[in-house]
């Protein structure tokens, strides 16, 4: 025999000892599929704690957008009232009549 | 080249569909690891010189293609497959066992095997078993896929990613290195 054929005979195939794949078949089922399942249920976990947190995020930023329009709104009408009374005195001065004043 | 990512480098082959349902049946895993187990442990067997050793790699080859199952999509894919996760797995072995200091439990060589029920002179198995897990990692791979597996330097290339330049190169010096060795050690000429 030649080289190669001798290295073929030494390296030939040659079988695990037996209950190779039973053992393989069990380790798989005890170990594979939890593996599996646990970061579907750490995903699940993180989108959802996400989602709660994007949406309570969007429902406080309106909140305090909604908030600071009604002050706003709030500071622009005492304005308003200020500069109608300004006004409203004015008028009044100038419709008094000068006897009026003098009496 | 060895050290890539593996699932994005292997190429896919189609012939003999994977049903989606062996995913889930324990007893089809079962059949497939029957199918297989002499492959991957003879490499992982011939590449480490430990049977114990090989068996616990093999089994580690075995869990990761149960995982892997669902994007495998033929059995000529879960050969390639496997065969290339051996290779990587088995290289990396070695690199990592060179870093740490070994005991010398994890010296002994494996056993006899069948060479009894074989024409094959047995002490000249032993020994080229000896030598060719004694050659550097890569070419130690080649050797085994080229004369356990009987692929020819082109599936070889394939199954390992590697030039086939590179393969020749690994089987010519290795055989050269083989027959020097053998020579010098017992007198053989081959």
């Amino acid at each position: 025999m030649n080289l190669e054929d001798e290295l073929r005979a030494a390296l030939r195939r040659d079988n695990p000892s037996p209950g190779f794949a039973e053992r393989v078949v069990a380790r798989a089922q005890s170990s594979a599929r939890p593996a599996r399942a646990i970061p579907r249920m750490m995903w699940a976990a993180a989108i959802a704690a996400l989602l709660v947190i994007g949406f309570s995020t969007a429902y406080e930023y309106r909140e305090m957008k909604a908030e600071r329009a009604s002050r706003d709104a709030v500071v622009a009408l005492r304005i308003a009232a200020d500069k109608l009374n300004i006004a409203r005195e004015r008028v009044l001065r100038r419709e008094t009549p000068a006897d009026t004043r003098e009496n | 080249m060895l050290t890539g990512g593996i699932a994005a480098t292997i190429p896919r082959v189609r012939s003999g569909e994977i049903s989606g349902a062996m995913t889930d049946d324990p007893e089809r895993f079962e059949e497939l690891v029957r199918e297989h187990q002499a492959m991957v442990f003879s490499m992982a067997c011939r590449y480490l010189r430990n049977r114990a050793l090989a068996e616990e790699i093999a089994q580690d080859v075995f869990l990761q293609l149960y995982r892997k199952l669902p994007s495998l999509e033929s059995q000529d894919h879960v050969v390639h497959w496997l065969r290339w996760v051996t290779a990587h797995r088995l290289i990396d072995h070695s690199r990592h066992e060179k870093r740490r200091p070994q005991s010398p439990l994890e010296d002994a060589p494996e056993p006899a095997s069948a060479d009894s029920m074989s024409d094959a002179d047995p002490m000249l198995s032993n020994m080229l078993r000896e030598l060719v897990a004694g050659l550097p990692e890569n070419a130690r791979v080649v050797m085994i896929l080229r004369y356990q597996e009987d692929l020819d330097p082109m599936d070889i290339a394939r199954a390992l990613d590697m030039p086939i330049s590179t393969v020749k190169s690994h089987l010519q010096r290795s055989l050269a290195l083989l027959r020097d060795k053998l020579s010098r050690q017992k007198g053989v000429g081959l």
